[in-house]
């Protein structure tokens, strides 16, 4: 059944409503990037798990088990950058300018708190226990590969944080037009989820 | 001047036009023109062919004998290891996302550029930077464990197989920045009107590949870091003897090689869909159902890739599954050929250079699919795999499909790029050199395997020797008539016959401004009333009448 062109009336409610719908491509381009950037960790998650349930149980004979009452106060600290990153972002789109600088600052230094904590746990595994990325077997090399990508995804946001947050103060963005700002926030809480992940299939399970 | 041309539709930011490109840099060299960002992926790709071409023709050299001395068994190793890679990675999938995906979909949806021209632009750049990188490995002792660098073996390859991972993660980035931004184009800036039942099929061949390049790409991606760690820092992932597992990269491996197999055939669907209903004169039969299935096969593409392990050690229950789905992506690609061979059916067919080359891509295409259906099923597979079978089927659907499609679309979208028709005579000698050389080339693999010869050998059993020959020599022929390409499109450049606008009397949108088209693609954004399929009806765009009218001035510029 052929549309015939001569049966359209000339206001073609699809020719008015797809033109209007035409909005901010940058969002939808981030929120892409970050589906991809979530196939990455979870390739090398499913790679953490087939090794784990292909070799002699786990942890292997030989290593104990991770600190959890440590990690979950550092992911305490994680997660409490998220909230953070939430009031300083909510604050913006209400114009409380000077609340949204403190709680960028605020979220900054929590980030960059998890990194030492992060620094220390690796130290602690270093020197008391031995484990290290290429001599422990599978076990240094998943959890030292996983937690430092993630890692690495929370230092990149601070930097990316820090930038954003000096952006602002010198007048880049406005209470409604803040891309980088929504970008910034969206990146965060995904940092958040990751490690989600990360600690219940490393400390819980 | 800012004041002048108001955009005339709401002028979102699909409306949104660069200013003209003056100096020859950023006009030709650092281009953030989708058109020209195509041609350049192109070009940069069949001088990548080049390269891949040659080392297949020393690899048949090296074949014609059964104790051949022409290289070392190392050197052939490295070898066919880099004339795969380069075949999957810097020709194909460049020549039918990049390329084509890029010069054709915008023009085709109405857009000016794609959502991201910026980034585009540095897609592009990675890719030839990225193919130097792999073939400096030859340099340092290229990769030896064929394309796939299965584990144990790449492990122990020369230096150059962590140059190689590091190259194709350079290529997967390039990949997975072009999906995200051609999912966004055709997802935000189609012309107002076109709802997806509106689009062109090769349009929905990009839309179904951007997905695959965007989430397997950076799977592979995973695979190839965790591969390059453990060579180059000695973590272990996939070493057995400590405590890593072979079989795990292949798993990694094959989730993204199998969908690649996707991203290299569904833009060729898609072309073909465009080429068919062109020279048959008819509406393209089944418009909704190939839509569909290439989504379907898109899908199916995530759930199969254990078809390639049945002799890596899986469990039987999880064989069965893997071998059903298997032959379900039968069922969408067998729905495409049956619509392709009805839109055939009673048409007024023109038998141009492209139509010569799409109908041969569906008795190819088809049989290489076939083939594919057979070594789905396990137990054939047992008794196939590893044999030149596989590299018969492989071939059949990459360069029988694929490869096919190329020239196809190159035929016919070459006049658009360049405003000259590529001569027809030496088009017909190229498809009849190409398509005698590569089925005499292939179709002797197929008793080879079936007779038990391994695929990735130096030398071989004296009983294969004949038909070895025979496929040195056809392959000889099949170079041939590439030359004949290259020189054609070459020479064509300057000698070709003045295109216009639509030398093939096609009704979508691309057609309908000048060849090549003016950098910003439309005067005014069209609208779009209906699919551009019905050669019965008049061609369903409003706003297009100023497009080819030289007194209609250019639209004006924007921004910076
Ligand atoms: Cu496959």
């Amino acid at each position: 059944m052929a549309i015939s062109v001569s049966q359209i009336p000339h206001g073609d409610p699809n020719v008015d409503q797809l033109y209007a719908e035409t909005r901010d491509l940058r969002l939808n381009g981030f929120l892409l990037f970050m589906v991809s950037d979530l196939v990455l960790f979870s390739s090398i998650i499913f790679a953490y798990l087939y090794l784990r349930n292909s070799g002699q149980g786990w942890p292997p004979p030989g290593f104990s088990r991770l600190d959890v009452a440590f990690a979950a106060f550092n992911s305490v600290v994680l997660f409490g950058s998220g909230v953070t990153m939430h009031f300083a972002l909510e604050n913006w789109k209400h114009g409380n300018f000077i609340k949204f600088a403190n709680w960028m600052v605020a979220t900054i230094v929590l980030g960059a708190g998890f990194l030492s904590g992060q620094g220390y746990e690796y130290w602690t595994l270093y020197q008391k226990m031995h484990v290290s990325w290429s001599g422990s077997g599978i076990f240094g090399a998943s959890f030292f590969t996983l937690t430092g990508m993630h890692g690495f995804h929370v230092f990149a946001g601070v930097i990316y944080l820090t930038v954003l947050l000096l952006q602002a103060t010198n007048g880049k963005y406005t209470q409604h037009k803040h891309f980088g700002l929504t970008a910034g926030t969206l990146y965060w809480h995904f940092v958040d989820v990751i490690w989600v992940l990360l600690f219940s299939i490393f400390y819980l399970f | 001047m800012a004041v002048a041309a108001a955009p005339t539709h709401g002028g979102g930011v699909a409306d949104h036009i660069h200013p003209e490109p003056h100096s020859f840099i950023r006009r030709y060299i650092f281009s953030i023109d989708h058109k020209i960002i195509g041609i350049q992926y192109i070009v940069t790709a069949f001088l990548f062919m080049v390269m891949g071409g040659l080392l297949a023709e020393l690899i048949r050299v090296q074949l014609m004998n059964h104790s051949g001395t022409f290289v070392k068994p190392d050197t052939f190793n490295e070898l066919y290891s880099i004339h795969g890679s380069t075949m999957v990675w810097l020709v194909i999938i460049p020549l039918l996302t990049g390329g084509f995906g890029n010069f054709v979909f915008p023009l085709q949806i109405g857009a000016r550029d794609v959502a991201f021209p910026w980034l585009n632009m540095l897609s592009f750049w990675i890719f030839p930077v990225a193919g130097l990188m792999l073939y400096s490995s030859f340099l340092m002792g290229a990769p030896v464990a064929g394309w796939t660098e299965y584990p144990p073996m790449s492990l122990l390859g020369g230096p150059g197989t962590s140059m190689w991972a590091a190259a194709i993660f350079l290529i997967g980035v390039s990949s997975t920045l072009t999906g995200i931004n051609f999912l966004v184009t055709i997802l935000k800036m189609r012309a107002p009107g076109m709802t997806f039942t509106r689009m062109p099929l090769f349009v929905w061949g990009q839309l179904a590949t951007a997905p695959l390049l965007m989430i397997a790409t950076t799977a592979l991606g995973a695979a190839l870091a965790a591969l390059f760690i453990e060579r180059q820092f000695g973590v272990p992932f996939f070493d057995p003897t400590r405590g890593g597992s072979p079989v795990l990269w292949q798993h990694m491996f094959w989730f993204y090689s199998h969908p690649a197999v996707y991203i290299m055939i569904l833009p060729a669907f898609g072309m073909i869909s465009e080429i068919f209903p062109t020279f048959a004169r008819k509406p393209i039969f089944g418009y909704k159902m190939i839509a569909f299935s290439t989504v379907a096969i898109a899908l199916l593409s995530f759930m199969v890739w254990a078809h390639h392990m049945f002799t890596s050690g899986m469990a039987p229950f999880l064989q069965l599954p893997f071998m059903i789905l298997t032959m379900f992506i039968a069922i969408p690609t067998g729905i495409k050929i049956f619509s392709w061979v009805a839109t055939l059916w009673g048409g007024k067919i023109h038998l141009t250079t492209s139509m010569m080359f799409a109908i041969g891509f569906i008795a190819t295409f088809t049989f290489g699919g076939l083939t594919g259906v057979y070594l789905s099923a396990v137990p054939f597979d047992l008794h196939a795999h590893g044999t030149y079978f596989i590299v018969a089927h492989l071939h059949y659907v990459l360069v029988g499909g694929s490869l096919m499609a190329i020239f196809a679309g190159m035929y016919f979208w070459y006049p658009k790029m360049s405003g000259r028709i590529m001569n027809e005579f030496w088009g017909k000698v190229h498809f009849w050199l190409f398509f005698i050389g590569f089925n005499a080339t292939f179709i002797p693999m197929h008793w080879l395997g079936l007779l038990g010869m391994p695929r990735r050998v130096a030398v071989y059993d004296p009983q294969f020797q004949f038909w070895n020959q025979f496929a040195s020599i056809s392959s000889f022929v099949m170079t041939a008539g590439i030359l004949v390409f290259f020189i054609n499109a070459i020479v064509s450049l300057r000698t070709g016959k003045k295109a216009g606008a639509n030398p093939w009397g096609a009704r979508t949108l691309e057609w309908q401004i000048s060849s090549p088209p003016p950098y910003y693609n439309f005067k005014k954004v069209p609208a779009v009333l209906a699919a551009p399929y019905d050669f019965a009806e008049p061609l369903p765009y409003r706003g297009l009448e100023g497009e080819l009218d030289p007194n209609v001035p250019a639209p004006v510029a924007a921004g910076h």
